[in-house]
């Protein structure tokens, strides 16, 4: 798979059969609009550091699929809109949504997948999480709004700290909670991206700074 | 050495007394073994010397090494080199095995690892526990069997080499070759470092079989009612938890 750079961009669109895989790392507020034509698939990590996103990403091309790793950050009060649009027959979605809240503020995802009445044969899935480090007020929308019957679709919301049996494991072994949390964190939020890639490399900075 | 000094332990949630005024010794290079019917308070032992934070020491102390430990908090205790193999070992989205062991060397050591040596180290022992490779690369405990979680405790128990062992029904779970593999592995780790002390908290006689404790204790209704030897597992185990006649734990030490 081919990587592209598109810090300033605001918009990817693969072509028809175009392979694709990504990092991204947003430390500003982004808009970003993606789209994918048949037959292409995109495999995208996008790293943001405590700003506001808005994504969307279409499925404009018959086949297309996209596999979404999302993972944020969030220190102050921020709100993340992610909408999922299947405009064509036999695309597929995946987007995994991952967030710690760091301190005593509001994080929202609001996350929607679209399938329209005439388009059939999709799969959209999304799974979200946000770790509350503190007793930040966090909030997940997970919508599907969907018009046709030949799709398959999961969605899945957790809001929690870092359960207590698992924290009590880790730090059986000597590991202080920070240590703890850190593992917990990379864990989650790295959420399957390649340590050797230098976006992963600064978000790994970030959550050790924690 | 591990002092347990007349402990009451209650549930946080419920302040309902679990252990009632427990006390037992362990010396350096001693093996004991704890048995005892379903919801006796063996676990919630282990889970108190550990500083589990579901419990709560109401009364008495637990020494280790001639320092309180009570109001330690758990990785403090794991730092001591105290180590609870446990029951139901915790499976963690994400997190890798063998990051998560090298993690648990350099906060107990406070020195960063050397490489080579560890990954030298973590391949024999894997070898040793007839453990899949794959293993240590993947997320810790996911996914994996009964058995190949504590394999995986015992992995832990050879690359942090704890001075006091807790194991946890590390019996149950494990077909009898596996048994026979964690039981040998222990073992050696004993013959290395043999000021190690082990408490074994099981149901059945199998497993000291091959550890060979000093002592086996039983408990029940959170006391400690009868000590004796390896004998006792075995009469226990024919004759049942309820045909045990309470003896003084003292007597049975003599």
């Amino acid at each position: 798979m081919n990587k592209i750079m598109l810090k300033e961009k605001k918009e990817i669109t693969l072509s028809e059969n175009e392979e694709k895989e990504l990092y991204l790392l947003t430390t500003e507020d982004i808009s970003l609009i993606i789209h994918l034509n048949k037959n292409s698939h995109l495999n995208i990590y996008h790293y943001h550091i405590n700003k506001n996103a808005n994504i969307e990403i279409n499925l404009d091309g018959e086949n297309a699929l996209v596999t979404y790793h999302f993972s944020t950050i969030n220190y102050s009060s921020h709100k993340i809109n992610i909408s999922m649009n299947h405009k064509a027959l036999n695309t597929s979605s995946y987007l995994y949504n991952h967030g710690v809240n760091v301190e005593n503020q509001e994080l929202i995802f609001d996350v929607v997948g679209k399938i329209l009445k005439n388009i059939s044969g999709c799969i959209c899935n999304q799974e979200n999480q946000i770790i509350n480090l503190q007793d930040g007020k966090s909030t997940i929308l997970p919508k599907l709004e969907i018009d046709n019957y030949d799709i398959v679709s999961t969605h899945s919301a957790y809001i929690g700290k870092f359960k207590e049996d698992i924290l009590f494991y880790l730090m059986s072994r000597g590991l202080s909670l920070k240590k703890a949390n850190e593992l917990l964190m990379k864990g989650l939020l790295i959420n399957q991206g390649s340590i050797d890639k230098e976006e992963v490399i600064k978000f790994q900075k970030e959550i050790e700074s924690i | 050495m591990l002092e347990i000094k007349n402990i009451t332990v209650e549930a946080k949630e419920n302040h309902q007394k679990i252990i009632k005024d427990l006390s037992l010794t362990i010396k350096n290079g001693e093996i004991h073994a704890i048995m005892g019917p379903n919801g006796t308070g063996k676990s919630t032992l282990s889970k108190t010397i550990m500083g589990h934070p579901k419990y709560e020491l109401v009364d008495g102390d637990i020494i280790f090494n001639g320092e309180s430990i009570s109001q330690l908090t758990v990785d403090e205790r794991g730092k001591r080199k105290i180590f609870l193999a446990m029951q139901d070992p915790t499976e963690i989205e994400g997190v890798t095995n063998s990051e998560f062991i090298k993690t648990s060397i350099q906060e107990i050591s406070g020195e960063r690892i050397n490489y080579f040596n560890f990954i030298k180290e973590i391949e024999d022992s894997v070898e040793n526990l007839n453990f899949n490779k794959e293993m240590i690369h993947r997320s810790l405990n996911k996914g994996f069997s009964g058995g190949e979680k504590k394999k995986n405790e015992v992995l832990q128990i050879k690359m942090l080499k704890p001075k006091f062992i807790i194991l946890d029904e590390l019996d149950s779970g494990l077909d009898v070759d596996s048994l026979k593999i964690v039981c040998d592995n222990i073992c050696q780790y004993i013959e290395k470092y043999p000021e190690t002390s082990i408490l074994i908290i099981t149901h059945y006689p199998r497993i000291l079989k091959y550890l060979h404790p000093n002592y086996v204790h039983i408990m029940k209704d959170g006391k400690i009612i009868k000590t004796g030897d390896i004998s006792l597992a075995l009469e226990t185990e024919k004759v049942g938890y309820n045909s045990i006649n309470e003896v003084n734990e003292r007597k049975a030490y003599e």
